[in-house]
């Protein structure tokens, strides 16, 4: 019910004065310290109290590869259990698991025009496979959208992050992709989004996202172009599949002066459950989490499977069912309960809260974009 | 009461649905999307056959808008997409005039309204690069109907205008025609092989469409319908919506084009050319030998015959303004729509026969086509068939 109270209050900031605003958007359904009413008895064994706080605040894993992962079989059924890949029904929910973002990332060296219809199939497969599992799954774009499907028991299906050459270069194919339910972009690959950062035609890219609600993906993108975005967009951006490089060196993981930024702009940094990024065990990946708190905060920090895509996890991590292992030893290394909430949950839904937020607000000020990439960068 | 006037109380009950109309890409080749530069508020006749007030002096009340991108582009799904977002942008531009429309109910729905249904059509299948998940991206962003080919061939399907390659539809062709009958997609025949219309009636369990083509027995040109192909729609339950092209209608017109391009060719231009020195030699010839001139009644005499043909319940308009340089006396831009049908009140079609022609069968035809999908979703999952797997390439 608190979610859904929560969109009354985000609807009613909508009918407001949206100019006079300073803050970019409203730190709605943040959860404090003060407000948090606890879930578990702080005498229990950690297990018993992770599973306690996960069927309150369940995790909203940023990245799985799914629908790909299925494309190989002839056949499947998720509801009854998938031996063959790390997701399915039975484990999501022995996992705890809420919402799930499913990616869209292409083979490398797709562009042009097979890097559009590619996406168009990838939203196609994604969609086809959510429909055949309609008691477990529930597609969602909105954050109203994720805490209704959970209020149904379903996870909630989120689409992206895609690859940023599935816009063709074209801010009219962005906005069509937003319509067949894109939620996420990585902003890489692409010559508006490079180690230069970005170009002027970036950064329309960036204003039409916040005006549609597509969030931004920063993980892999050139140090330029995350300042870049950081400093011009207006709702709050993540870090799709990044850890902390400090501990672990890894193109993709953040050193601590970005996830400082990151953190400061209220930006999202989702760990992935790698050995590559993380390293081999549970307390690797705990590790990055202590960090990542530490350095950006605790409403910084959230978490990435990243099944289904290839990668290998860590020990006691190897499919969707393990998180109460995780938050386990979260708990046993003394994270309070408020703080694991905001890990699993509360940081992806304030992100996607606050990209609905600007994108009702900046749809009443701006018209639709019809800059070219000729046009602004020639 | 002149016909003149009959036609206009007729089109305020019964308006026109019309299956084709070049609007986006007059306005992606012309301006690049810039709809300020081309507000069709305003009179546009300096620059388009359509703006929003020709629309209603012509009684639309549903328009096809088409999402045509060239055979030819590096990058047809990309173009595509942009093409449909045109639409959109108009659409949201002129709420009070355009109405997104999906369903048959949702035409009825914008004539209730008074305002013009606005649907979307693509006009070939390059548009799909081979690919029923894109085929289905295109059906989620509103498409409703597709002709299978353009001028050129496709891997899957023979062209009119094209050297045949397939003898028709190929295996995965009938997949594809299969997959727009599960989703309630229609079938677009113009432009498409006689051939290829002959397996796509074979092969579709829905009403099919020709979105603008007129009659071959009284215009040979490979762009107009055989009736042995009209005769069938009876029992395929679709329809032919006349088009008003000068060189698809009018015979003189066809030879006349045929010679110009002839002409073009001899002086090593390409037909299509609209170069300074492409266009000097066209105009030369066009000096020597006058523009033959199609009129009301050359479109009328293509009704007639289909009417003949394919009866009454089989017939609909589909002018192709903004996709043809020309356009017949009387029928010079989309405010024309009256003077066709009073010539065919003229002629002896009685007011229902013409409120068929203009809205009936073609909200009928919809409405089929989505009945039919229902049913097919019922029994059939989407189809992840390739065209590697159901078109073994030859040799």
């Amino acid at each position: 019910m608190a979610d859904l109270q929560d969109d009354l209050r985000t609807d009613a900031a909508a009918a407001g004065e949206f100019d006079e605003r300073t803050e970019p958007y409203p730190d709605e359904g943040v959860v404090t310290a003060e407000s948090y009413e606890p879930v578990s008895d702080p005498d229990d064994a950690p297990m018993t109290r992770a599973r306690a706080i996960l069927a309150a605040h369940p995790v909203a894993d940023g990245y799985n590869g799914l629908p790909w992962a299925l494309k190989r079989l002839p056949w499947y059924d998720l509801e009854d259990g998938e031996s063959t890949v790390d997701t399915d029904v039975p484990r999501l929910r022995s996992g705890h698991v809420g919402a799930l973002f499913w990616s869209l990332h292409l083979p490398e060296g797709l562009d042009g025009d097979r890097a559009v219809g590619a996406t168009l199939e990838q939203l196609d497969l994604a969609k086809t496979v959510a429909r055949a599992c309609e008691e477990g799954l529930r597609p969602a774009c909105t954050a109203g959208q994720v805490a209704d499907a959970r209020n149904r028991g379903r996870v909630a299906v989120l689409l992206g992050p895609a690859g940023a050459p599935a816009l063709g270069d074209s801010l009219g194919i962005l906005r069509q992709l937003h319509l067949l339910g894109l939620r996420v972009l990585t902003l890489t690959g692409v010559s508006w989004a490079s180690e230069e950062g970005l170009t002027r035609f970036g950064e329309e890219v960036v204003r039409e996202m916040n005006r549609l609600g597509v969030i931004a993906d920063l993980s892999g993108a050139s140090t330029q172009t995350l300042r870049r975005v950081l400093s011009l967009s207006r709702a709050p951006v993540l870090c799709s599949r990044s850890a902390a490089r400090s501990l672990r060196p890894h193109p993709a993981n953040l050193p601590d002066d970005l996830l400082a930024e990151l953190g400061a702009a209220k930006g999202l940094c989702l760990v992935p459950l790698t050995a590559e990024q993380t390293g081999p065990t549970v307390r690797d990946v705990a590790d990055h989490l202590d960090h990542i708190r530490a350095v950006a905060g605790a409403h910084c920090v959230g978490l990435s499977g990243t099944y289904d895509s290839g990668a290998a996890h860590p020990q006691e991590l190897g499919d969707t069912s393990c998180y109460p292992r995780l938050v386990a030893e979260l708990l046993r290394r003394g994270w309070d309960e408020p703080d694991v909430a905001l890990l699993t949950w509360g940081n992806v839904q304030r992100v996607l809260r606050g990209a609905d937020f600007t994108a009702r607000a900046a749809q009443q000020r701006r018209e639709p974009s019809t800059a070219t990439i000729s046009e602004l960068d020639g | 009461m002149t016909s003149q006037e009959a036609v206009r109380e007729l089109l305020r009950e019964f308006p026109v649905v019309d299956g084709h109309n070049d609007l986006p890409w007059a306005l992606r080749e012309q301006v690049r999307y810039d709809l300020d530069a081309r507000d069709i508020a305003t009179d546009q006749s300096a620059h388009l056959h359509t703006d929003i007030p020709r629309l209603r002096a012509g009684g639309v009340g549903a328009q096809y808008w088409s999402v045509y991108v060239r055979t030819d582009a590096p990058d047809p799904v990309a173009a595509t997409l942009e093409q449909i977002d045109c639409v959109r942008q108009l659409l949201t531009r002129h709420p009070e005039d355009l109405r997104p429309a999906l369903t048959a109910a949702d035409m009825e729905a914008a004539r209730g309204e008074g305002r013009i249904a606005s649907l979307m059509g693509a006009e070939g299948g390059h548009s799909i690069a081979n690919s029923l998940g894109t085929l289905r991206g295109l059906y989620g962003l509103g498409v409703r109907y597709m002709t299978l080919t353009h001028n050129d061939n496709v891997d899957w399907a023979d062209s009119a205008t094209d050297q045949p390659r397939a003898g028709g539809l190929t295996a995965f062709g009938r997949e594809v025609v299969r997959e727009m009958n599960r989703l309630g997609m229609l079938v677009d025949l113009s432009h498409v092989a006689a051939t290829t219309m002959r397996d796509a009636l074979d092969a579709s369990s829905a009403p099919v469409i020709f979105s603008h083509s007129s009659a071959r027995a009284v215009c040979d040109h490979p762009r107009n319908v055989p009736d042995d192909v009209l005769e069938r729609l009876p029992a395929n339950g679709g329809m032919a919506m006349v088009t008003f092209v000068p060189k698809f209608v009018l015979q003189a017109a066809v030879d006349w084009t045929a010679a110009a391009d002839e002409n073009m060719r001899v002086h090593g231009f390409h037909p299509l050319d609209t170069t300074a020195e492409a266009m000097k030699v066209h105009r030369a010839f066009e000096e020597r030998h006058p523009r033959p001139v199609a009129t009301v009644s050359t479109v009328a005499d293509h009704l007639d015959h289909m009417r003949e043909a394919a009866g009454i319940d089989h017939l609909g308009i589909g002018g192709d303004y903004d996709g043809t340089a020309f356009t017949p006396d009387g029928l010079a831009d989309v405010s024309g729509y009256p003077n066709l049908l009073a010539e065919l009140l003229d002629r002896g079609w009685s007011k229902a026969d013409l409120a068929k022609l203009t809205w009936k069968n073609a909200v009928r035809v919809l409405d089929a086509a989505e009945d039919v999908a229902r049913g097919l979703q019922a029994t059939r999952s989407p189809s992840n068939a390739t065209i590697g797997s159901l078109d073994t390439p030859a040799g």
